[in-house]
């Protein structure tokens, strides 16, 4: 589903940020990728969306070689990745509803579509009562449930997470954790970067530890902290 | 898939309210300068009718003195024809001198029917090759200026001559200096008005920045992020246009018009005139405006 072959990215010629990393992901697969920070996660995720060129390196997603993509047709390799965020990048103007439409209207699904599909995914983030709430009246959990709802209300095949549960407190991001699992048991791949071992060394799942743009471990059913 | 218009339509909508006083600042400036670019087309059309008019086209009128005499026509053609500087001689007999009077004001039906056309004296009209050899023309005619500038001329059969260069051209200087005059603070208003709806599409641009980030991360096209601001960019050149071009037409009724009843002998711009430029003039703020919301967008909004 995901290859990096060879993947370098420098930065103005200057900050190395990945250096010559090689990862194969399968379909319906759930990868950590941790490492402390500047190690070179969110670059990762920034080159597999297309928002940078590497500077060395293929990348395929989905089958298809990144760089042969022209950028009329990134927004069309955007639709098959979800993606959540630290700060959830929900619009404080819109409802929950409306919030989740926008996503879907964007990509110019029509209306029947969209009164079909968004009630449907809060139903499965569990927010079905929130519908017509404004996002500042939720918790942050919660906020990030419908930020969740809205990555993947597009049936994504990969869903990627950048430190989705940043701020959130423990108990709060088990709850995001359990809706990735049931998301990722639907086939949908996931790979989310990380610094919480709890979550990582609780889930036992693959995990690619960065250090300075290197890939210096690649473990099948992992933990955070160093393996023997 | 069929784009939707309808939530592309609402944002457009919500852009413009949200940047209300902005946007009214950039449809002030669009209406400003279109009125003055739609001013200086109709004072260009005021001044061409005015030199039609009073010259028909014709720079040296050889007026002839009543009866004409054929023999003299064809006399004083071939003398003038075979004069380097003049380009063309057209014999103007009293029918064709009234035909032109009548459809040259034909909206003062009062003045055609009070002027016979006995009275429209027949002409040689004069084309130069070049205009300024007058004097040579007077000279073949046997024409010599007296004190006071008159022209008396020898040769059997004319009446008067008339340089339509020198009558006219103080007129034309006024008018000249009034188009420039005009054509620049369009340039101007046009360069304000460009910036000004640059300016309104960058401001929101900005205060929709978090929502063009999302829309990019979920996959929408370019076009699908563009098109909003476009037409919030166009929509504004368009509703300045659209008051510049009733103005026109205010100014046209309230300070032309009544000219008309005045200035009996001079033809005026009309409706016609005023309906003739507004396709131009939409087309230019349509182009305007397009062209400094794109420029707004390749500045200030990264792909």
């Amino acid at each position: 589903m995901i290859t990096l072959q060879h993947v370098t990215k420098i930065y103005k010629n200057t900050v190395t940020a990945l250096e010559d990393v090689s990862v194969e992901i399968q379909k319906g697969e759930f990868v950590f990728i941790v490492g402390p920070s500047g190690s070179g996660k969110s670059t990762a995720i920034r080159l597999l969306l297309k928002e940078e060129e590497p500077t060395a390196g293929e990348i395929f997603v989905a089958g298809k070689d990144l760089s042969k993509i022209s950028s009329w047709k990134t927004p069309l390799l955007r639709r098959n990745i979800g993606t959540v965020f630290q700060d959830f990048k929900l619009l404080t103007d819109k409802t929950v509803f409306e919030n989740i439409a926008f996503a879907l209207e964007v990509i110019g699904k029509p209306k029947h579509v969209i009164d079909q599909r968004v009630p449907e995914i809060v139903e499965l983030v569990g927010l079905s009562d929130k519908l017509n709430n404004y996002p500042n009246e939720l918790s942050g959990g919660e906020q990030q449930r419908i930020s969740l709802a809205r990555a993947v209300v597009n049936r994504p095949l990969i869903l990627l997470a950048d430190e989705p549960t940043g701020n959130l407190d423990p108990a709060t991001s088990v709850d995001i954790m359990r809706l990735l699992d049931k998301v990722n048991r639907i086939g949908t791949t996931i790979v989310m970067a990380t610094h919480d071992h709890a979550i990582v060394d609780a889930m036992r799942r693959r995990v690619i530890e960065l250090e300075a743009g290197k890939v210096v471990r690649d473990q099948e059913r992992g933990v955070y902290g160093v393996a023997p | 898939m069929p784009p939707r218009l309808e939530p592309l339509f609402r944002e457009t909508v919500v852009g413009l309210k949200r940047n209300g006083s902005i946007a009214v600042a950039a449809i002030s400036t669009a209406f400003i300068s279109v009125f003055l670019v739609g001013g200086a087309l109709l004072i260009n059309r005021q001044a061409n009718l005015l030199i039609d008019a009073l010259t028909g086209n014709v720079e040296v009128s050889v007026f002839l003195s009543d009866p004409v005499n054929t023999d003299n026509v064809t006399h004083l053609t071939s003398l003038l024809t075979t004069l380097p500087s003049v380009a063309d001689v057209h014999y103007e007999d009293k029918a064709e001198a009234c035909a032109r009077f009548q459809k040259q004001f034909a909206q003062e039906p009062a003045l055609v029917e009070n002027t016979p056309c006995s009275a429209l004296p027949a002409s040689l009209r004069v084309k130069m090759r070049d205009p300024n050899q007058f004097r040579q023309v007077a000279a073949a005619l046997g024409c010599t200026q007296d004190a006071s500038g008159n022209l008396s001329c020898g040769q059997p059969g004319v009446e008067r001559v008339r340089d339509n260069r020198t009558t006219l051209n103080a007129m034309f200087s006024v008018i000249r200096f009034f188009r420039i005059v005009v054509g620049v603070l369009a340039v101007i208003a046009l360069i304000a008005s460009a910036l000004l709806i640059a300016n309104t599409i960058r401001v929101g641009l900005f205060a929709r920045r978090r929502e063009i980030g999302i829309m990019r991360l979920v996959g929408a096209t370019n076009w699908r992020i563009r098109v909003p601001f476009l037409a919030e960019g166009v929509i504004q050149g368009l509703l300045g246009a659209g008051i510049a071009i009733l103005f026109l037409f205010i100014v046209k009724v309230t300070l032309v018009d009544p000219e008309r009843t005045i200035v009996k002998f001079v033809p005026f711009i009309r409706n016609g005139d005023i309906v003739a430029i507004v396709p131009w003039l939409i087309v230019l703020s349509v182009l305007v405006s397009l062209g400094a919301s794109l420029f707004a967008m390749r500045r200030f909004l990264e792909v």
